[in-house]
């Protein structure tokens, strides 16, 4: 199945590899069978053809390669003396100081932590006695300091501040005696007949119990002192004793 | 040693005096590939003195770097990694001062110097400046393109890398170089195929001169 997408993508690749396509026969029978591909194949062949032939016509003549040539001579000479310049100038440093860092080189046979510890550097007198003075001077002043803020920090035990606070005493009161009793009251039988002799025998039936209970106290409540308050718990229709 | 031993000398004797510093050995070196690099920078930088410019200093770039040379590739393969490298660089800075004076442009001034210079062996006849009005459409069309496409173009095109070299030495991935490519063609194609206006535009100014 020609697939013409696929077949310029291939011819294209070809051509920038700068192959012939008469030499791929899959190609050719690919670009045979579409004329559409076969064109496209030769306006690309022809552009890129073009376009190398083309670069290589405009590379300039021999007369200004020379030119060239004599101009990047002297860039070189001029960057080699550059470079030794800089060469000369790191070896200098180097043989300056190079003995002083001597010791520090790494040695065979000796691990690195014994040799910093065993390495001595020469150091010029002046130099040494200045660090020692600086040293000297810095610890003189610093010592004291230590010291004096040492001092003023140096009270570090527990001090008890007593502080008095007043709090608020609450009395309660002695809690009331609340009596509890259970009087248990006979109960009244009341025949209704009409809503409205119901209503007159109850208000006759109350009357009556009051009275009656003002006149003669029960025995259960001999002894009994009122208080504040009481609380009456009063059961209809109970029976005394009654289990 | 004779010009004659000297000319036949092989790419690696050439490079091991140049690590000894020979300079003489490195101009050798120069003189085989510097209209290789050249013309990758004129495509690139589509102007002349620019291109020039940037030539010069892949070459004394590599002169500074030819001691890191391990002769693990062929010269010009490492060469050519340079130039890439000094191309992209310049890409992103303000190299070229004169971008929009274009290699096109000076083609066709006649009182320009370095015109004279750059086509004086080919400005004679009809037949090159035909040439030099379809180059003129070539850098347009390159012209038209991003730095990065045009230079995925020229390699794969110009210098016969693959697609995965170019993707390794640009730094980028192997879709972006192709899609580069491709579009340097479209381009190319639409400014030079027969039936495009341009190429008729051409050929009447071409039969002109």
């Amino acid at each position: 199945m020609h697939n013409c997408k696929e077949t310029r993508e291939i011819f294209t690749e070809l051509l920038l590899d700068g192959m012939d396509f008469r030499s791929d026969q899959a190609i050719s029978a690919e670009l045979s069978r579409c004329s559409e591909c076969r064109s496209e194949f030769e306006v690309l062949s022809a552009t890129l053809r073009l376009t190398s032939r083309l670069s290589e016509a405009a590379a300039p003549d021999e007369n200004y390669w020379t030119g060239y040539h004599s101009k990047l001579r002297q860039s070189l000479v001029k960057a080699q003396a550059e470079s030794s310049t800089s060469r000369a100038k790191a070896q200098r440093h180097k043989d300056e100081l190079g003995p002083l860092f001597e010791p520090l080189r790494p040695r065979a046979g000796t691990s690195v932590f014994a040799r910093f510890f065993k390495t001595t550097v020469p150091v010029p007198l002046p130099l040494a006695v200045a660090v020692i003075a600086a040293a000297a001077l810095f610890l003189s002043l610093v010592i004291p300091f230590a010291i004096r803020a040492a001092r003023v920090q140096q009270p570090n035990t527990t001090t008890v501040v007593r502080v008095p606070v007043e709090v608020p005493v609450v009395q309660e009161k002695p809690a009331e005696k609340i009596i509890t009793r259970v009087v248990y009251r006979d109960r009244l039988v009341v025949k209704a007949t009409t809503p409205a002799k119901d209503a007159t025998r109850a208000e006759s039936t109350f009357a009556k119990s009051q009275k009656s209970e003002g006149e003669a106290m029960p025995s259960s409540l001999a002894g009994f002192k009122p208080s504040d308050e009481v609380k009456l718990t009063v059961i209809k229709g109970g029976v005394p004793n009654e289990k | 040693m004779t010009e004659r031993d000297t000319d036949a000398a092989s790419d690696i004797d050439l490079v091991r005096r140049a690590q000894a510093e020979d300079i003489d050995a490195f101009c050798l070196l120069a003189e085989r590939y510097a209209r290789r690099i050249y013309l990758l920078a004129a495509h690139y930088c589509r102007n002349p003195q620019d291109a020039e410019d940037l030539s010069q200093e892949v070459w004394l770039k590599a002169y500074q770097a030819v001691q890191t040379f391990r002769f693990d590739s062929s010269f010009y393969t490492w060469l050519r990694r340079i130039t890439i490298n000094a191309f992209l660089n310049h890409r992103r800075s303000s190299f070229f001062r004169r971008n929009g004076q274009t290699m096109s442009v000076q083609l066709l001034q006649i009182d320009s110097e370095e015109q004279q210079v750059f086509f004086e062996s080919s400005s004679r006849s009809q037949e090159n400046i035909y040439n030099k009005l379809l180059f003129e459409s070539v850098v347009n069309a390159l012209a038209e393109l991003t730095p990065a496409q045009r230079l995925a173009f020229l390699l794969r095109h110009y210098e016969g890398m693959t697609y995965e070299e170019i993707a390794t030495a640009m730094n980028c991935s192997i879709g972006t170089v192709k899609k580069g490519v491709w579009r340097a063609i479209g381009k190319l194609r639409a400014r030079l195929s027969p039936e495009s206006d341009a190429q008729e535009t051409l050929t009447s100014l071409a039969s002109e001169y």
